[in-house]
C-alpha cells in the first residue's frame, strides 16, 4: 500500500521509498526513512496535493510522489 | 563504525592563514548563519544586524547574498552572512549549492566562514537536527542557536541544551528571536574562539566507509577544502551528483576520476548506497532527541483548528479568493493616490527646478529627462511596497504555504506549482511587483517560466490605451441583447493575455525550460504572529533593491528616450516660437496653448523618434499602423500609457488623456495623406489593442527581469518573443479582418 492511498487522519509506517536517486535522496533527507511514522492529515480542496505529518513537521507533497512511498498502515 | 581519527584534519585555519597571508589579518571575522526554512533565521539575522544590512547576488546565480555587521560584547565587529534556508547540505537547488559552497569555502567571492551559527527550531528538533549532523561533520567551528524555545515551552516541550551541546561538541544556546531572550549569551558565544565540533558517531556500510576513506586519502593537501574534515569532503563528492557541480570543479582531475569510479563501484556493490547517509543520520538523531528532549504535556497547538478552516474544502478556497481580492484591490486602487502624489511631486519638482535653469536643452534634459525618469522609477514603489507588505505578512504568518497548497492543483494545469499564483495575479495590476514576487518560487525553471509569462497579464498601464481606442472606435451597443460591445472587447483583451501566458508556459516547459520533474515538497509551517520589524524590513529591502538595481536602468533609458524625442531640433520651430512670443505679449491665452502644442507636435514628428516611426512604417504597415502610431509604439517603451500622450502630442493636442473627446475625434477623423481616406478604422484599433496585449512595451519590466534573473539573456529573449507574438497576432487580426471585408 502506498502513502497516496491512505485516508485522511490515518497513520502508517514508512516501509520503502522508491524512485530516481535524486528524488529518493530528497525524500529520505526530509525524514522519509524506513520505520518512520507518518500521518495523512488532509487532502487539498481539489484532492491533490496532500498534507502529511512526519517527525513533528507538516509537509505537502503531490500524489505522484506519495505513490512512491510504500507504507504499512496501523 | 566511527569516522577514523586520522582522517579528521582539524586545523586552526585562522592561525595558518595569518602566517601565510599577513594581508588577511585585517579581515573581519565572518560568521555564516545556516538553518532550515522557517526556523526563524531571518528574524534572528535582522535582530542581530539591525538596519545595517546589504543585499547583493552571488556571482552568476539569482541567489541573494544578504550580509550585515554585528558588534560583539568585546567591541569587535564581525560580518554576518545570512545563508538561504536549507534542509540539507547535499544540494538540490541553486540556493542549496550556494549554502554548501560557502560552508566548504569553494564559493567564489566569499571566504570560508570562521564560524557557522546554526539556527534550529526547537519545536521540531527531530528534522532540524539533520542539517546539524552534516554541519558538524565539516569540522569547522559551530555555535547552535536553539530558537523558539519560548514557543516550545508553551507547547509543552523542553530541550536539554547542555546535553545536546555535549553530544555535538558545540555550544548550544537557547534563544528566542521573537522576544530577544538569549541573544546576549549568543553574542558572547560568537565572541569566544569556538573549538571545532565533534562528529556524532554513525554507522555506514563497509563498502561506503571504504570508498569514502579511499577518496579522502587522494584529496589534495593544498588549495580549497584544506582545513575541513576530509571524510566529509569525500562523502560530499560522492553524493553531490548535480550536473557540472561546483564542488567537483574545485578538485583536481585525478580526484574527479576517482569519484566517478567509486560511484560506479558502489552502484554495483550496494545499489541503495545513497540512502545510507540519511538513514544513518536519522538513527543518530532519534537517539539524540530521545535523550535531550522532554515532553511535559501532550502536544496541543492551534494549527489544526486554524487549518480546519483555512484549508477546508469549501471555506479554504473562498477565504483565499477573498484575500486575493483585497490584495488585488490594494495594488490596483490603494496605490493610486500614492502614485498620483508621486506624479504631482515630480511635476512640482519640475516646475520649481525648471525656472532655476536657463531655458533650452539643459532645462529640458533636467525636467523632461532626469526628473521625469526618476518619477518613472519612484511611481512603482507604492505597488511594490503594498504587494510585499501582504506577501511578507502571509509568509511570516505561515499562510503563504497554505495558499500554495490550495492552488497547486489548478496551477499544475500549466506546468507550474501553487506558488506561481500570487505573482501572476499581482501582474494584472503591474508586472513589476509580480515579477519580484516570484522569489517565493523555489524551483528555478518554474520561477523563470512565471517571470516570462507575467507580462502577458494585462496590467493597469494598458488600461488607458484600451480605454482610448475602445472609446474612439468601438461602437457602444449591445450584443446578444445584454452584453455591451466595449465591455466584451475589454474582457476579450484580458482573456487573450491569459491564454497567451498559458500557451507560452506550455511551450517553455517543453522546450527551453524542460527538465526533470522537480520534487514538490513544501513545509506547512505552524502559524505564527508576524513580526512587524521583519515585515517592514522586507518591504524596505524590496523597494530599495528595485530603486537601486532596476531604477538605474529605467532612469538611463528614460534619458535616452527623452533625447530621441527632443532631437534634432526642427527649423520650423523658429517661426512658431516667434508667433508664440507675440501671442504671449498680447495675452492671447488660447492661442498660446495652441502654438505650444504645435511646437511639441512639430518637434516630436521631426525628432529621431519621429524619424524612427517613419523608418519602421513598412514593418508595421501590414498591421494597419502608420508612422504616427509607430512613434507612439516606440515612445511607449517608457511605459505603455505614454502611448496616449504621444498620440495627443503628434496630433498637436498637448497633454490630452484617454478620456479626451478631441483626441478621440482626431483619431476617428484622421486622414491618410496619400489617399485621403480615413487613416484608422475599428479594425486597426483592434489590431493595435492586440499588439498592446502581447508586446513587451515596458522598459521597467525589462529592467526588473534583468535584475531578477541576473542576466541579459532572459530579458532579451522575452522582448523578442513577446514582440514577435504581438506582430504575428496583429497581422492575423488586421489582414484576416480585411480579407473578411471588415476593414
Amino acid at each position: 500500500m502506498t502513502l497516496a492511498k491512505l485516508q485522511p487522519g490515518a497513520r502508517a509506517i514508512v516501509r520503502k521509498v522508491s524512485g530516481a536517486p535524486e528524488l529518493l535522496r530528497r525524500l529520505m533527507e526530509l525524514g522519509f526513512v524506513p520505520g518512520t511514522t507518518v500521518t495523512l492529515v488532509r487532502r487539498a480542496p481539489m484532492g491533490d496535493p496532500i498534507e502529511l505529518r512526519l517527525r513533528g513537521t507538516h509537509f505537502s507533497i503531490r500524489n505522484t510522489e506519495a505513490d512512491r512511498i510504500d507504507v504499512d498502515p496501523f | 563504525m566511527s569516522i577514523p581519527s586520522d582522517l579528521v584534519e582539524l586545523l586552526p585555519a585562522r592561525e595558518r592563514r595569518r602566517a601565510e597571508e599577513p594581508a588577511r589579518r585585517t579581515r573581519r571575522k565572518l560568521v555564516a548563519i545556516a538553518g532550515g526554512p522557517n526556523c526563524g533565521k531571518s528574524t534572528l539575522f535582522n535582530r542581530l544586524t539591525g538596519l545595517r544590512q546589504k543585499v547583493a547576488n552571488y556571482p552568476g546565480v539569482t541567489v541573494e547574498k544578504k550580509a550585515g555587521f554585528v558588534t560583539l560584547p568585546s567591541g569587535r565587529r564581525i560580518e554576518l552572512l545570512d545563508l538561504p534556508g536549507t534542509y540539507s547540505l547535499r544540494p538540490g537547488s541553486p540556493d542549496e549549492v550556494v549554502v554548501r559552497d560557502v560552508l566548504l569555502g569553494v564559493q567564489n567571492s566569499t571566504p570560508l566562514p570562521d564560524l557557522t551559527l546554526l539556527v534550529l527550531d526547537s519545536t521540531c528538533l527531530d528534522r532540524q537536527l539533520y542539517l546539524c549532523m552534516q554541519l558538524i561533520e565539516i569540522g569547522r567551528p559551530v555555535v547552535v542557536a536553539l530558537n523558539m524555545m519560548d514557543t516550545a515551552h508553551e507547547e509543552g516541550l523542553d530541550v536539554n541544551a547542555a546535553l545536546l551541546g555535549r553530544a555535538v561538541g558545540a555550544p548550544v544556546i537557547p534563544i528566542s528571536g521573537r522576544t530577544g531572550s538569549g541573544l546576549r549569551e549568543l553574542r558572547e558565544a560568537m565572541d569566544r574562539d569556538v573549538p571545532p565540533p565533534r562528529p556524532v558517531t554513525r554507522t555506514l556500510a563497509e563498502p561506503i566507509q571504504e570508498a569514502a576513506e579511499r577518496l579522502a586519502r587522494v584529496l589534495p593537501s593544498a588549495g580549497p577544502l584544506v582545513g575541513l574534515n576530509r571524510f566529509h569532503v569525500a562523502m560530499a563528492l560522492l553524493l553531490d551528483e548535480g550536473e557540472d557541480d561546483s564542488l567537483m570543479r574545485a578538485v583536481p582531475h585525478v580526484v574527479r576520476r576517482e569519484v566517478v569510479a567509486l560511484r560506479a563501484r558502489l552502484d554495483e556493490q550496494v545499489p541503495e548506497w545513497r540512502s545510507h547517509e540519511p538513514i544513518g543520520h536519522y538513527r543518530a538523531i532519534e537517539d539524540l532527541v530521545r535523550r535531550s528532549t522532554l515532553r511535559l504535556r501532550p502536544e496541543r497547538s492551534a494549527r489544526e483548528r486554524i487549518d480546519r478552516v483555512l484549508t477546508h474544502r469549501i471555506w479554504g478556497p473562498i477565504l483565499f479568493a477573498g484575500l486575493m481580492a483585497v490584495i488585488f484591490q490594494s495594488i490596483f486602487l490603494w496605490a493610486t493616490p500614492l502614485m498620483d502624489g508621486i506624479d504631482w511631486s515630480v511635476n512640482a519638482a519640475g516646475r520649481i527646478i525648471g525656472p532655476l535653469l536657463p531655458a533650452g536643452p539643459i532645462r529640458s534634459l533636467v525636467v523632461d529627462g532626469a526628473i521625469a525618469g526618476v518619477g518613472a522609477v519612484v511611481t512603482f514603489v507604492p505597488q511594490i511596497a503594498i504587494l510585499f507588505l501582504f506577501i511578507s505578512l502571509m509568509e511570516d504568518s505561515g499562510y503563504l504555504a497554505r495558499a500554495a497548497f490550495i492552488m497547486d492543483r489548478l496551477m499544475r494545469g500549466v506546468g507550474l506549482s501553487g506558488r506561481a499564483f500570487i505573482p501572476l495575479l499581482s501582474s494584472f495590476a503591474c508586472a513589476i511587483p509580480g515579477i519580484m514576487a516570484t522569489r517565493t518560487i523555489d524551483n528555478r525553471r518554474d520561477r523563470l517560466t512565471t517571470i516570462l509569462i507575467a507580462p502577458f497579464m494585462s496590467c493597469s498601464a494598458r488600461l488607458p490605451v484600451y480605454a482610448l481606442l475602445i472609446g474612439a472606435f468601438i461602437p457602444n451597443r449591445m450584443v446578444f441583447g445584454f452584453v455591451s460591445l466595449p465591455g466584451l472587447v475589454l474582457f476579450s483583451l484580458y482573456a487573450m493575455g491569459i491564454m497567451a501566458a498559458v500557451g507560452v508556459a506550455w511551450v517553455l516547459k517543453r522546450t527551453a525550460l524542460r527538465g526533470p520533474r522537480p520534487l514538490y515538497v513544501m513545509e506547512l509551517p505552524p502559524y505564527r504572529v508576524p513580526q512587524w520589524r521583519s515585515v517592514l524590513l522586507t518591504v524596505r529591502d524590496r523597494a530599495g533593491l528595485f530603486v537601486q538595481k532596476a531604477g538605474t536602468v529605467i532612469l538611463a533609458v528614460s534619458i535616452v528616450l527623452w533625447f530621441l524625442a527632443s532631437y534634432p531640433k526642427n527649423a520650423e520651430v523658429k517661426p512658431l516660437e516667434k508667433r508664440l512670443q507675440t501671442a504671449e505679449a498680447q495675452g492671447l491665452h488660447a492661442q498660446v496653448v495652441q502654438i505650444q502644442n504645435e511646437i511639441s507636435g512639430v518637434s516630436l514628428r521631426d525628432s529621431f523618434a519621429g524619424r524612427a516611426g517613419r523608418l519602421i512604417e513598412p514593418v508595421i504597415a501590414p498591421l494597419g499602423f502608420d508612422w504616427k502610431i509607430g512613434i507612439a509604439l516606440l515612445s511607449s517603451f517608457a511605459a505603455r500609457e505614454v502611448m496616449v500622450s504621444t498620440m495627443a502630442t503628434v496630433y498637436n493636442l498637448g497633454d490630452a488623456d484617454q478620456t479626451s473627446v478631441s483626441l478621440r475625434e482626431k483619431l476617428r477623423h484622421a486622414e491618410n495623406p496619400a489617399t485621403g481616406a480615413r487613416a484608422y478604422s475599428p479594425l486597426m484599433a483592434l489590431s493595435l489593442m492586440v499588439f498592446f496585449v502581447l508586446a513587451c512595451q515596458c522598459m521597467s519590466t525589462v529592467a526588473v527581469v534583468r535584475r531578477e534573473t541576473n542576466s541579459w539573456t532572459w530579458p532579451i529573449f522575452m522582448v523578442v518573443m513577446m514582440n514577435a507574438m504581438a506582430w504575428i497576432a496583429s497581422f492575423v487580426v488586421f489582414q484576416g479582418g480585411r480579407a473578411l471585408g471588415l476593414g
